[in-house]
């Protein structure tokens, strides 16, 4: 390939980005002053400050990554997978890994905490990415090939679902398997996987008990409005008076108190409210234009690996994207997890932003259209 | 490079079918807000606004009940209802043993309430107002007390029949369940909508809806009135102690009452101590047999069917027989009436001359009286639970039950139907619907409902009607209704006695409900009043004795009450002289109906089944209202030279030198008037020739 043709990055991409990250601010301000103000902290900007901070530390590492010739991450992409699978094993000893509400899906670093499960996505990418461009691979013998990232995949998988990080377990299985298949998997594997996993899903969503009871109270949030079922109720109970154009920024109802997590799982159902249909449909609209432009700079990436990378890195956040939204809007089980760059978010928003740098920096050594 | 560039093509044909896919999950999306936010919009936001609502309920007083003349009959009070909020206790412990001996109840119970998952919950409601004061000296934290009215009854037991009882929200009998919509006023509500701990929302308004104040329900009950009758009710229930007694009053032009009353009662401040039995006023709820006052619609259909004619001659035999049955006189014993006048079958409630002129009329006219009187259906008194009575359907009407329901057998009547029916007589023949509410008023004051005189239908003409008083009048001055004739006053009366249906269906023997109904003035009534007594266990067992007392003890108090003046005593035809039956082997109680028929009096001396004697004789000509002494004697009495001292307290001067003059003893007396008390007392055995010494007095 010689040296590299340097072009500008996407700016239509970073554009959209802003926009959203702008919105995000507006919208976790909104959705959580008043609880922060009410909560031990009595702090109202609590959430908007620490949105900031990440914002801002996100920006960085996109920025420092677009700068970052993509194509050295091929060689780090076995040590970067290591490194993550190290933190996800941290999570679990005591003293490292901090455990909130139940869950372990943490490690302290000082002040702020980590969540290993968000490296480890980003890492997957671009080891599968890496692993599924060699050459010295045969796609048709499925067990020296697919099988090696979908095995690695898969103890990761269970280190995550045990933390317990169900929605992240199968966000991170979901875009794997898309790079893989992107790679050319052939459609008879591809069938043989999906008859493999999906009783496999159902198995480890019937064991147990809070899972089944998440997915039968989608099916009627009011047999159960309890617990699971509550959130998807009160989800509904913002989106419906939401109505064409919202109840008018600011003035959510919903938030206060009815619904859960209204800053950060469920802040898409207060856009709902307070936008309207009108608001919540541009924000997905949003969304569509980075996947298009990622899936263009996948297109047109100069190489397999780079086609693969933004490929992968655009699943991750389209998959995320779509099951935030089907859950706020009861159109599937509750999951848990966050949307993508709006949500209030630590590590969850600098990796993705990371990602994002990573796949800028592709955009920079795009082929010519049609060359 | 060339195999490079085939995997790159395919991982762009893939990568367009992802995004096709991207494409289809995202207008899914799009669709699926559309149908909850547009389409469904509606559906949720009054799903959510039920649930961001709320509602503080704010309580209006309860409207009074005030009586003619506007004196408060019943009225509320505010007292505390005690709460507890839970999150606020902090020693629930502690608290729960401090508020069980005051609030009187078991210290677990106020312990799980005072733990209960709850914002707020009643411990106790409408408590005493010192227990309230002694729990708030406590400052137990985290309970409080809320406002609530208590009803208040300033008479106590008085009309509790006719007012009924409030329970902790609502009336539960009487006219405070009947006009409860009324009384109870609207509930009013703040409205707002709220976050989940109920607090207002910003930037949200809120919607008061006031509470309407209960109205006002002022009777056709005079206060006065209505004590009178329950004084007299609550002294015929130690007198004669009955299983139950009764009264009500009407004024006759109107329908309205004036007072109603059946005893037992019970105290309203206390009602759930009461028997339910004795919650309904019993003259509106209770119906039974009336026996001879039903004889007046006979009477009044036959007069004005023009059948009767007082001079025409009847034969009274004791019995008559109607289809294969032998109705009695109530003088068979004696042989009966023997021959009389028509106006004296009305006088002496002769039950075959009753007979027949129901048998006159037919059965079609007598029963279109009967009805057209207002038996056999509801008044529509303004009272729950009233009763319509039994009246045969003319279909079943064959000729023993035409010839029972002419004399008042057969049918089953209230006393309320009794003072429609008799009112009609008193007021020229107007069938008028009693009523109990005058009128309603507004919390301002405003008369929001006036409750009008209503005419019913014109049952019989004004002269019939006057015929029908002129007779009533009669049969105070010279038949069973002596006993209530009140000097100065012209005084309509009936009396009835009627058995009591027993558990088998037969008469029960010696079980009556002894009654009488009149009014007052007879020529220009003011007032129509009705006594009845159920079941007298101690004392005479005659309407003439029990209830015509009754009577005219309330009578004489109304009249000077309402200031009514008296009248001269119309000129009655000169008093015929009555001859004294034949009383000796007869027993008291055939004594009683033979004296009570001829319009005497009967005196009581000695104890036994039997009379043996009797002053004055047989065949002796006395004037009307005579007492006939009779001397009773034990079978089996030993024959002894002493002689018991009779029983004198009430006798006159000469009755009791009658008596005494018969046992062979000698009197003496102190003072004038009637004998209120005696030397020796009445039992003691004195030799034959000893001097009695009565001290008389006026009563």
């Amino acid at each position: 390939m010689g040296k590299e043709q340097r072009r500008d990055p996407d700016y239509a991409f970073i554009l959209t980005v802003l926009l959203l990250l702008g919105l995000s601010l507006i919208m976790v301000f909104s959705a959580s002053y008043i609880i922060s103000a009410e909560s031990s902290r009595g702090d109202p900007y609590f959430f908007l400050r620490r949105q900031a901070v990440w914002i801002g530390l996100g920006l960085v590492g996109m920025l420092a990554l677009s700068r970052f010739p993509y194509h050295r991450l091929r060689r780090m992409s076995p040590f970067l997978l290591l490194v993550s699978f190290i933190l996800l094993v941290l999570v679990y000893i005591p003293g490292i890994g901090v455990e909130i509400y139940d869950a372990r899906r943490w490690i302290g670093l000082g002040p702020i905490t980590v969540q290993p499960a968000e490296f480890c996505k980003l890492a997957f990418m671009i080891f599968t990415a890496a692993y599924m461009s060699s050459r010295s691979i045969r796609l048709e013998k499925f067990w020296s090939s697919s099988f090696v990232p979908l095995a690695l995949m898969g103890v990761a998988f269970f280190l995550i679902l045990k933390q317990p990080d169900y929605g992240t377990s199968l966000l991170l299985a979901a875009a794997t398997v898309t790079v893989i298949f992107l790679a050319g998997l052939p459609f008879k594997q591809a069938a043989g996987i999906f008859l493999v996993s999906l009783p496999a899903m159902i198995i480890l969503a019937i064991k147990e008990p809070y899972r089944l009871q998440r997915l039968t109270s989608f099916l009627d949030p009011w047999a159960d409005p309890g617990d699971s079922g509550h959130q998807i109720i009160q989800s509904l109970f913002a989106l419906g008076p939401g109505h064409i154009f919202g109840v008018g920024l600011g003035r959510s109802r919903q938030k206060l108190y009815y619904l859960p997590l209204p800053h950060s799982d469920f802040i898409f159902a207060i856009i709902g409210e307070e936008l309207g249909f009108v608001g919540a449909v541009m924000v997905l609209l949003l969304f569509f234009i980075l996947f298009w432009r990622g899936i263009r700079i996948a297109m047109l990436a100069p190489d397999s690996f780079g086609s693969l990378l933004a490929a992968g890195i655009t699943s991750l956040l389209a998959i995320q994207v779509m099951m935030n939204i089907a859950v706020v809007t009861g159109s599937i089980p509750v999951t848990g997890v966050t949307l993508p760059l709006i949500s209030a978010g630590g590590s969850s928003l600098f990796f993705t932003l990371c990602g994002f740098g990573i796949l800028l920096n592709i955009s920079r050594h795009l082929q010519e259209v049609g060359g | 490079m060339a195999e490079k560039a085939v995997f790159q093509v395919n991982i762009k044909k893939r990568l367009y079918f992802l995004f096709a896919v991207l494409i289809l999950m995202a207008a899914a999306l799009v669709c699926r807000l559309a149908w909850i936010q547009i389409v469904q919009s509606e559906h949720y936001t009054r799903l959510a606004r039920e649930q961001w609502n709320r509602s503080i309920p704010s309580r209006s007083p309860r409207g009074s009940i005030y009586d003619c003349q506007g004196r408060l009959l019943a009225g509320s009070i505010t007292v505390d209802t005690v709460v507890a909020i839970p999150p606020q206790v902090e020693e629930p412990r502690e608290t729960a043993a401090l508020l069980s001996p005051l609030l009187g109840m078991d210290r677990e119970r106020i312990y799980d309430l005072l733990t209960m998952d709850r914002s707020a919950i009643y411990l106790k409601r409408k408590v005493e107002p010192e227990i309230s004061q002694k729990i708030r000296d406590l400052k137990l934290p985290g309970i409080t007390f809320t406002p609530e009215g208590r009803r208040y009854y300033p008479g106590g037991r008085l009309a509790s029949q006719l007012l009924g009882f409030v329970g902790m929200d609502q009336g539960w009998s009487g006219l405070e369940i009947y006009y409860e919509e009324k009384l109870k006023g609207r509930e009013g509500r703040l409205l707002f909508p709220a976050d989940v701990w109920g607090r207002q929302l910003p930037h949200e308004t809120r919607k008061y809806v006031a509470p309407t104040e209960g109205m006002d329900l002022h009777l056709t009950i005079d206060e006065t009135i209505q004590y009178i009758v329950e004084r007299e009710l609550s002294r015929a229930e130690l007198q004669f102690q009955p299983r139950k007694a009764m009264a009500i009053a009407a004024d006759p032009f109107t329908g309205a009452i004036l007072a109603a009353a059946g005893i037992p009662d019970f105290d309203p401040a206390d009602y759930e101590q009461a028997d339910p039995d004795y919650w309904p006023l019993s003259p509106v709820t209770d119906s039974f047999e009336p026996g001879s006052t039903f004889k007046l619609v006979t009477l009044a259909a036959a007069i004005e069917e023009g059948l009767y004619n007082e001079k025409e001659g009847f034969y009274c035999t004791g019995s008559v027989n109607i289809a294969g049955h032998n109705i009695g006189c109530w003088t068979s014993a004696q042989g009966g009436h023997g021959s009389i006048s028509f106006l004296e079958v009305v006088e002496g409630s002769c039950n075959p001359g009753f007979i027949e002129l129901g048998h006159r009329l037919g059965k079609e006219k007598l029963f279109e009286y009967i009805r057209a009187f207002g038996y056999g259906e509801k008044t529509g008194i303004d009272y729950p639970g009233e009763s319509g009575g039994i009246v045969f359907p003319l279909e079943q009407v064959g000729p023993l039950e035409l010839a029972t329901s002419s004399f008042g057998q057969g049918v089953s009547v209230t006393p309320l139907q009794q003072v429609a029916a008799v009112s009609a007589i008193a007021n020229g023949g107007k069938f008028m619907r009693p009523y109990l509410v005058d009128e309603i008023r507004d919390p301002e004051g405003e008369v929001v409902f006036k409750q009008k005189p209503t005419q019913i239908r014109q049952v019989i003409s004004r002269q019939t009607a006057a015929k029908v008083a002129w007779i009533m009048e009669r049969v105070t001055q010279v038949g069973s209704g002596m006993n209530a004739a009140i000097d100065g006053y012209r005084i309509a009366t009936k009396t009835g006695t009627a058995q009591k249906v027993g558990p088998g269906g037969a008469y029960a023997p010696g079980r009556y409900i002894l009654s009488l109904i009149g009014f007052v003035p007879a020529d220009d009534p003011e007032i129509v009043l009705y006594v009845a007594v159920d079941e007298v266990t101690r004392g005479p067992q005659w309407g003439s004795q029990v209830c015509a007392p009754m009577f005219k003890q309330i009578m004489q108090d109304v009249l000077v009450y309402l200031k009514i003046p008296p009248q001269e005593q119309p000129a009655l035809p000169p008093a015929a002289m009555i001859r004294v039956p034949e009383l000796c082997g007869l027993s008291l109680d055939q004594a009683a109906a033979a004296v009570d028929t001829r319009g005497l009096l009967l005196r009581v001396v000695g104890s036994g089944d039997t009379i043996v004697n009797q002053t004055p004789k047989a065949g002796a000509e006395v004037r009307p209202q005579t007492g006939v002494i009779v001397y009773l004697s034990d079978r089996d009495e030993p024959e002894g030279p002493e002689i018991p001292v009779p029983e004198l307290t009430g006798f006159s001067v000469k009755e009791a030198g009658e008596v005494l003059g018969w046992l062979g003893l000698k009197l003496a007396v102190e003072g004038t008037g009637v004998a209120v008390k005696q030397e020796p007392l009445p039992g003691r055995r004195v030799e034959p020739g000893a001097v009695i010494t009565i001290t008389c007095d006026i009563p």
